[in-house]
């Protein structure tokens, strides 16, 4: 009954379209389609094909940017239904994100932010060079689950385990998790300084984040 | 490793007709990407984001210089820079730098259409020679990799090819300097991480030239600093800046835009963005010391890998650009290539890198660095470097002037074999022929003397003639008064920095 709508859904997260996706959405909601099908059956098919089409290399990060904003822009005209059908799809979790103290690079760190933002958590990007302390204050203030620490250079990787001990001796761990990332980091510095996960990209990131919240 | 006769002059040099000395300045690079109307409409792209969009300068001084020089202040740091003061700074600034060795000899004249090659600097991680594998890399492996510099007879200049994991991470820098100097004698490019880092190799460079004039008249080093993005400019980078403007030293001054995340993914608004970032800094060195040595980048455009998210070294459309516009300006420039995005010493690794090296001689690249390295800057190959050091005598050879002369033109000796004339005992033979390139890792063996070899690969030779170089080449000793200066200047730094004592050692 609905299948040109739940195509034309699909279509709108290939295409990355916000306006076009919040639309389809609009309509969903006047024909009287179950949000919860909209997104599983119209707009989810399309955030599926676009990640397989990454993977294969045929669609590139961009694509995969795009397509998380349609899907963005589609949740929220659905959001205020859902809550009323009682099934409400709340973020995956909350994350402070950031690069540490004495580190500026800032593309891999904006990436990761980006990506777990369309993902569906909500991501406090606290930018580069950032203190320790800054870490775990802002990871207090907005009840974070996840703390994602990106640094690049061999000298400021130490920094990481600092922010471990700050959120340590803050109480705000084990219930905060610590993920880290960054071009020298590797598994093995994420188990010396206790972090709960490395990701060697953004891809990885999310899903590592996905893991670490039960989703 | 044999050395084989060279050509006599090199790709860039022309003989002076009155003088007979060789001559390097005014000679144009044989290749350009842009055409003059597109550098001028670049150029002015740059302009226009300085004066239109303006950058943000995280250090005072450089605020307050600009001020005084005109630029419109907003927000506290963020400048809005008139054409003028560029077009002044373009005045003044050296068209030449010449970068001498230890001892104050001139070494590599930057201008024109030369080209010098150098390794890479600072990869976290080594392909070990001996054993292919991937490790952390060590001190002793930034040493190896200056001694190796200082033998291999193409490459012109030292980088610390690696950060040393065994090093205590503040005082890395340091470490890599004194690992670098005491090892070679060829003009050394370092690489520090703060302020405090660069004040303390450059007081090591100025004892081992024998104080700061020595340094200023005659600099056998110059300092690589990287810019956040063309318009935002960390405190670090400008801190620097503004001391080496200050002491007359050559600053290499590179605003880094990643196209699709930090700059627009179009190659000209890349390149607009960074050379607006680099003009700047060219602005603040000028207007802290007027006739200061600045070196220009002469890479720009480049984009993230959209389908990998890595930062590649080698993709070929930005070519030639940043090049193209920085001899339009006429002043020295730091250029890239020789690396590769491949993680084994391969073929992939020869291809990008001599590609990347031959554009780079042809579109005279001044300071050619990254010889080396492997996986986007994230390895270092001391085997590659070897393989960049022949591809390197290879275009060397391939772009020598060719001279024609009676002597080279032989009319006599053709009409004297006649059309079926030997020319094998001939002394005219003996006397060219080695002036032709002979290759001392490519393989030229017919099939039974390549198998007689061991049949190996070029990455096997490569390895061999590093492990041969380094057991048998001693670099010139620094005198003993200079290293005990340079090392008396460490001990200061690791009694300054606490955390230096507590040693992160194999940890990547
Ligand atoms: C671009 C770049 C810069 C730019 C950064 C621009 C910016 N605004 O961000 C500039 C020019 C400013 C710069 C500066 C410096 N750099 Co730099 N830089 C790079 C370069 C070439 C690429 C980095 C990059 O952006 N990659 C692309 C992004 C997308 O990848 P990524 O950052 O690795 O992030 C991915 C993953 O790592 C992961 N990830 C990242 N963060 C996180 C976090 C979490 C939680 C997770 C799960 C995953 C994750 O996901 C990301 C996306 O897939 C690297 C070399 C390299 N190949 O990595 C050198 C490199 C990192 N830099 C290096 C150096 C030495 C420096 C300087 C010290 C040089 C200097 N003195 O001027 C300064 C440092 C200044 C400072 N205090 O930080 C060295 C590091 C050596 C070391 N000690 O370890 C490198 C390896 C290059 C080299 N061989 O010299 N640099």
């Amino acid at each position: 009954m609905h299948d040109g709508l739940l195509a034309a859904m699909r279509r709108s997260i290939l295409d990355g379209d916000p306006d076009r996706s919040a639309a389809l959405a609009r309509e969903a909601i006047e024909r009287g389609l179950p949000p919860l099908d909209a997104v599983r059956h119209g707009f989810v098919p399309g955030l599926d094909e676009v990640g397989e089409g990454f993977a294969k290399g045929d669609l590139f990060l961009p694509d995969l940017v795009m397509a998380g904003e349609a899907m963005k822009a589609a949740t929220a005209v659905l959001e205020p239904e859902l809550q009323k059908t009682g099934a409400r799809r709340e973020i995956l979790g909350r994350i402070v994100l950031g690069t540490v103290r004495g580190d500026i690079h800032e593309i891999g760190k904006t990436l990761v932010s980006t990506m777990l933002a369309a993902a569906g958590f909500e991501v406090h990007d606290v930018g580069v060079d950032v203190p320790a302390e800054t870490f775990a204050d802002r990871a207090r203030e907005v009840g974070a689950d996840i703390v994602g620490l990106s640094a690049l250079l061999t000298t400021t990787m130490t920094a990481q385990r600092d922010v471990v001990r700050a959120l340590d001796r803050d109480g705000l761990r084990p219930r905060v998790k610590v993920i880290v990332g960054g071009a020298p980091v590797t598994r093995a510095w994420a188990e010396e300084i206790g972090a709960d996960g490395y990701g060697e990209d953004a891809v990885a990131a999310v899903s590592l984040a996905r893991s670490l919240v039960g989703r | 490793m044999r050395t084989h006769h060279s050509p006599a002059r090199r790709h860039g040099e022309t003989v002076d007709r009155v003088s007979g000395r060789i001559v390097t300045a005014g000679v144009a690079p044989p290749y350009s990407r842009l055409a003059p109307e597109q550098c001028a409409a670049l150029s002015e792209a740059s302009l226009e984001i300085l004066e239109r969009t303006g950058v943000r300068l995280l250090a005072p001084e450089a605020v307050e210089l600009l001020a005084r020089g005109g630029a419109a202040i907003s927000e506290g740091n963020r400048a809005r820079i008139p054409r003028r003061l560029v077009e002044r700074a373009l005045e003044t600034a050296p068209r030449r730098v010449v970068l001498h060795d230890r001892s104050g000899r001139p070494a590599l004249p930057l201008e024109g259409a030369r080209t010098y090659f150098g390794p890479g600097s600072d990869c976290p991680r080594i392909v070990d020679h001996r054993t292919g594998e991937r490790r952390a890399a060590r001190l002793a492996d930034v040493r190896d990799a200056a001694r190796l510099c200082d033998a291999l007879p193409n490459i012109d200049f030292v980088m610390s090819l690696f950060i040393p994991s065994d090093a205590p991470p503040a005082l890395a820098d340091r470490l890599q300097f004194e690992a670098m100097v005491g090892n070679t004698t060829k003009p050394i490019v370092f690489v520090t991480y703060e302020m405090s880092g660069c004040a303390d190799v450059v007081a090591m460079a100025e004892a081992v030239a024998g104080g700061a004039d020595a340094l200023r008249e005659r600099p056998f080093v110059a300092c690589y600093i990287n810019v956040t993005s063309g318009l935002v400019h960390n405190t670090d980078a400008l801190e620097k800046l503004l001391f080496l403007a200050g002491k007359g030293l050559p600053a290499l001054y590179v605003p880094v835009v990643s196209g699709g995340t930090s700059g627009p993914m179009t190659m000209a608004g890349g390149l607009a963005l960074s050379n607006a970032g680099a003009l700047a800094g060219l602005v603040i060195s000028q207007l802290k010391r007027e006739g200061a040595p600045f070196v220009l980048p002469g890479f720009g455009g480049d984009a993230l890998d959209m389908r990998t998210m890595v930062d590649p070294y080698c993709a070929p459309e930005p070519r030639g650009m940043a090049e193209s516009l920085g001899h339009r300006y006429g002043l020295p420039l730091f250029t890239l290539g020789g690396g590769s995005e491949s993680k084994v010493v391969d073929g992939q690794a020869s291809v990008e890198a001599g590609l990347t090296m031959l554009l780079g001689a042809l579109s005279g690249g001044h300071l050619f660095h990254d010889l080396g390295y492997l996986e986007s800057g994230l390895t270092g190959s001391l085997a590659q470097l070897a393989v960049c050091n022949e591809i390197a005598g290879w275009i060397a050879s391939a772009t020598a002037p060719v001279e024609i002369t009676p002597e080279t033109l032989a009319l006599d000796l053709i009409d004297a074999a006649g059309p079926e004339g030997s020319f094998l005992k001939l002394p005219h033979t003996r006397r060219h022929m080695r002036e032709r390139w002979y290759p001392t890792l490519f393989d030229r063996d017919n099939h039974a003397g390549w198998l007689a070899k061991g049949g190996r690969s070029l990455s096997d030779r490569a390895a061999e003639q590093v492990s041969a170089i380094l057991e048998r080449h001693r670099p010139e000793p620094l005198p003993a008064e200079a290293a005990a200066a340079v090392r008396a200047i460490v001990a200061r730094a690791a009694g300054d920095i606490p955390a230096a004592l507590e040693t992160e050692a194999s940890r990547a």
